[in-house]
C-alpha cells in the first residue's frame, strides 16, 4: 500500500500542473504514477462538485441546494470515469495505443485538480460578489473546467504516444464507444430480466397447478 | 366497572385517532374551503398558501327576483355599483342593486326610430365611463347602445373596411369601452385581433394582433411537404382574445388562448402592441405545473381578465375554475377557485368582475354568480402591493411583517420587507430578507452597500496592518536574511557530517 503514496509520487501528481507534456511521460515510462491518488482526486473532484452546487453564494448559483445528493453525485462521477476510461482503453487498444488501462486512469485523474482547486476557490469567491461580478466567478470555473480539459488531452496524449489530432479522433471514438457500452449493458440488463421474468412465471405456473 | 373504564378509553382514543387521520380542525377557514389555495415559489414549487379570497354567496336570476338565468355570458359593474348582466340565454340585461342582492331593471328590448327592437343572444355588456351602455348584441350582428335608463342612443354594427375579407361576419363576443368611448370588440372568428371603433362608430382597425408562432420544426417539415399536402395540414392561425377589460390609463387587458401556457393575458397600449410585464419566472399564464393528458391537463385557459386598479389584475381560468391574481409587475399574488359544485366552485365559468374589494365570478352553467370576498391574507397583500404601486414601500412593511406571520415563506413578503429595509440604511437586515425573497438584484444592491460598509469601518487597522508587514519584510530583508541563511546551510552541513560518521560507523 505504501509504495502507491510515496512523496515522489504525490509530487508527480501536482507536477501535471505545471510540466503537463513532461511529467506525463515520466508517469508513462518510469512508473511515477498512482491509480489510488488518482482515485482519490475523483472522489475529491465530486465533493468539491457537490459542494459547488450546494454552497456557493445564490447570486450566482440557480440549484435547489434540496435537489442535490453527493452519494448520488459521487457514484456517477466515478461510474462516468470508469466509464470513460475503459472506452478509451478499449478504443486506445485497437489504434495503437501505447497506454496501459492504469496509465489512462493517472492520466485522466491528476486532469482533474485544476476543478478541484477552482471549484473550492469559486464556491468561496462567490460568496463575496454581487450580481454584475458573477462574471468574475464564471471566469475562474472556466478556466479551471478548460485546464481539466487541456491537462487530460495532453495526459492522453503522452500515455499513448499520439498526435494531437489523432488524441482528438481519439476522444470522440471514446464518446462512441461510451455510448455502445451503455447500450449493450441495457440491453443485457433488459435481457436478463426477460430470462429472470421466464423462469418466474414458469415457477410460479408449478405452484399454481401443483 | 373496569371494563367501562376500559370501554371509556377506548372510545377516547378512536376519536383521537380518527381526529387525527382526518385532519378534522376547529376554527381553521382554510380547511373548510372546496379548492385548494397555493402560490408558486421561485422555483416552481407549489407552495400551500391561506386563502386570499373566501365564497361569500351567490345570486341567482331566482333569488334576485328576475327569474332564472339562461346560460348568463357577460357582466359588468357600471360606475354607480349596478351589477349589469348579460342573461344570454333570455335575450335580456339584467341589472342588479349595489348589493347584488335584488333586481333592479330588466332591459329585454329598446326603441329605435319608433319601432321596438329585441335582443339576439347578447353575449357581452359593458358600461362606460359616460354612464352608456354596450351591448354585444351576437345574432343580430351589432352593438346596441342605449342610456343607462333604456333609451336609446346609437348602434355600431357593419364594420366597412379594405383590411375585411368579403362577407365578413360581424358577431361581437365581448365588448369594451375606454374613457374617449372607443368601443373595443372581439368577435368570432376574428383571428386577427380585436375591432375597434371610434366614438363616432366608424371602424378603425384591428387591435392587438397575436402574432403567430412557428416553430423551426414546423417550418422544416412545412418546406419538405408538396403543395397538395400543405393544403391539407392544419393553418397556423393565431389565438383568439376571449375576454377584455379596459384600465384607468385606457389600456386595454385582454386574455387570450396560449397554448404554451406563457401568456395568458395581455396589456395593449393604444397602439395595439403588447407592454405587459412578466415576472422573475417570465410567466403570466396561470399554472406553471401541469399534467399533460386527459381534461384536467395542460395549459390554463383564461377566458376573462378583469383590472382591478393599483396595478393588480385578475384571470379567470376555465380549465380549471382558478383565478390567478397578478400584480403589475408580473408577480402571481395568489391563487384560488377550483371547479365543482360545491359553493365557490365553478362548473362553466365565463366571466370575471370586481366590485370593491370582492371579486363576482359568473357561472353559465349554474346559472349564477358566485361572490368572493377578500379575506385578511388577501387584504394584506392587496394593500401591500397597492403601496409599493403608490411609491410608499416602507409604509407597506409592517403590512408585509403581517403577511409572514400568516404565511412565513411568502417571497414577495420578504422581498418587500427586503426592500423596505434597503431604503432605510439598514443592508444587513435587507440581504436577509432579500435572499429569503430569492431577489438577487436587490441582494446585490444591498450586498455592495453592506461590503463598502465593512470595508470603511475597518480601514484603518487593515491599511495599518499592510503597512506593518511591509516594514517587518524590508526589516526582515536587509537585516536578518542573510543571517537566516548561514543558518540554515550551517545545519544542513552539521547533518551531513553526522550522515557521513555514521555511515562510517
Amino acid at each position: 500500500m505504501k509504495k502507491y503514496f510515496t512523496k515522489e509520487k504525490w509530487s508527480y501528481a501536482f507536477r501535471t500542473i505545471s510540466h503537463p507534456a513532461d511529467t506525463y511521460y515520466w508517469i508513462r515510462h518510469q512508473e511515477r504514477g498512482s491509480v489510488p491518488i488518482a482515485f482519490i482526486f475523483v472522489f475529491l473532484f465530486s465533493i468539491s462538485f457537490s459542494i459547488n452546487r450546494i454552497s456557493a453564494s445564490f447570486v450566482v448559483n440557480d440549484v435547489d441546494p434540496l435537489t442535490v445528493n453527493t452519494l448520488t453525485e459521487l457514484i456517477s462521477v466515478l461510474l462516468l470515469f470508469i466509464l470513460f476510461c475503459i472506452s478509451n482503453w478499449s478504443i486506445t487498444c485497437l489504434m495503437e495505443g501505447e497506454g496501459r488501462l492504469k496509465d489512462i486512469v493517472t492520466a485522466v485523474g491528476y486532469a482533474l485538480v485544476p476543478m478541484i482547486v477552482t471549484f473550492n476557490i469559486g464556491t468561496i469567491f462567490s460568496q463575496f460578489v454581487a450580481q454584475n461580478e458573477g462574471a468574475f466567478y464564471w471566469m475562474i470555473i472556466g478556466v479551471g473546467i478548460a485546464y481539466s480539459v487541456f491537462l487530460a488531452l495532453i495526459g492522453i496524449m503522452q500515455m499513448h504516444n499520439y498526435t494531437l489530432g489523432k488524441t482528438l479522433l481519439v476522444i470522440l471514438l471514446t464518446f462512441v464507444a461510451m455510448f455502445i457500452i451503455i447500450f449493450v449493458i441495457l440491453l443485457f440488463v433488459d435481457l436478463i430480466n426477460q430470462v429472470i421474468c421466464f423462469f418466474y412465471s414458469i415457477y410460479q405456473e408449478l405452484i399454481f397447478r401443483g | 366497572m373496569k371494563i367501562k373504564n376500559l370501554a371509556t378509553r377506548i372510545a377516547v382514543t378512536l376519536i383521537a385517532v380518527v381526529t387525527v387521520f382526518t385532519g378534522i380542525s376547529f376554527g381553521s377557514h382554510a380547511e373548510d374551503l372546496p379548492y385548494d389555495t397555493y402560490n408558486y415559489d421561485y422555483r416552481e414549487n407549489i407552495v400551500k398558501t391561506p386563502a386570499a379570497y373566501v365564497p361569500a354567496g351567490s345570486v341567482t336570476g331566482l333569488s334576485s327576483g328576475a327569474g332564472d338565468f339562461k346560460e348568463p355570458e357577460d357582466m359588468c359593474i357600471a360606475p354607480d355599483g349596478k351589477l349589469y348582466v348579460a342573461d344570454t340565454g333570455n335575450n335580456r340585461i339584467v341589472v342588479l342593486s349595489e348589493n347584488l342582492r335584488d333586481c333592479v331593471k330588466i332591459i329585454d328590448s329598446f326603441e329605435m326610430n319608433g319601432e321596438k327592437q329585441t335582443f339576439g343572444a347578447p353575449k357581452g355588456v359593458c358600461v362606460s365611463q359616460n354612464n352608456q351602455l354596450y351591448i354585444a348584441d351576437s345574432n343580430n350582428r351589432r352593438i346596441v347602445v342605449l342610456e343607462l335608463d333604456g333609451s336609446f342612443v346609437k348602434i355600431v354594427d357593419n364594420p366597412q373596411s379594405e383590411i375585411l375579407e368579403d362577407g365578413f361576419d360581424f358577431v361581437p363576443l365581448k365588448v369594451t369601452v375606454d374613457y374617449a368611448d372607443r368601443v373595443y370588440v372581439i368577435v368570432k372568428n376574428a383571428f386577427e385581433g380585436i375591432l375597434v371603433f371610434e366614438s363616432t362608430g366608424e371602424f378603425t382597425g384591428y387591435y392587438g394582433t397575436i402574432e403567430v408562432k412557428i416553430s423551426v420544426w414546423e417550418k422544416f417539415w412545412r418546406r419538405l411537404a408538396s403543395k397538395e399536402e400543405r393544403a391539407k395540414q392544419q393553418l397556423f392561425i393565431p389565438t383568439e382574445f376571449t375576454g377584455i377589460d379596459v384600465d384607468d390609463d385606457g389600456f386595454i387587458y385582454a386574455s387570450n388562448l396560449d397554448s404554451d401556457g406563457i401568456q395568458g393575458v395581455r396589456r395593449l397600449n393604444p397602439q395595439g402592441k403588447d407592454v405587459i410585464q412578466k415576472g422573475e419566472n417570465g410567466n403570466v399564464g396561470g399554472d406553471l405545473t401541469i399534467g399533460k393528458y386527459g381534461d384536467y391537463g395542460g395549459p390554463s385557459e383564461f377566458t376573462d381578465v378583469v383590472y382591478r386598479g393599483k396595478g393588480i389584475y385578475s384571470c379567470l381560468d376555465k380549465k380549471r375554475g382558478r383565478i390567478f391574481t397578478y400584480d403589475k409587475e408580473g408577480n402571481l399574488l395568489y391563487v384560488f377557485g377550483g371547479l365543482g359544485t360545491q359553493e365557490g366552485t365553478f362548473v362553466k365559468p365565463v366571466a370575471i368582475e370586481c366590485v370593491g374589494s370582492n371579486i363576482l365570478v359568473m357561472d353559465s352553467l349554474h346559472n349564477s354568480v358566485m361572490i368572493f370576498e377578500e379575506t385578511r391574507y388577501g387584504n394584506l397583500i392587496n394593500t401591500a402591493v397597492g403601496l409599493r404601486y403608490d411609491g410608499d414601500e416602507t409604509q407597506a412593511i409592517q403590512l408585509w411583517q403581517e403577511v409572514l406571520e400568516l404565511d412565513e415563506n411568502n417571497e414577495l413578503a420578504n422581498t418587500g420587507i427586503g426592500k423596505a429595509y434597503l431604503t432605510a440604511g439598514d443592508n444587513k437586515m435587507a440581504m436577509h430578507y432579500l435572499e429569503l425573497g430569492m431577489n438577487r438584484n436587490y441582494y446585490s444592491i444591498a450586498y455592495k452597500r453592506y461590503r463598502n460598509e465593512i470595508l470603511a469601518e475597518n480601514l484603518n487597522w487593515i491599511m495599518t496592518l499592510v503597512i506593518v508587514l511591509i516594514v517587518v519584510w524590508i526589516v526582515y530583508k536587509k537585516f536578518f536574511r542573510s543571517k537566516v541563511k548561514k543558518l540554515i546551510a550551517a545545519k544542513k552541513d552539521e547533518k551531513k557530517n553526522k550522515m557521513v560518521k555514521g555511515g562510517h560507523n
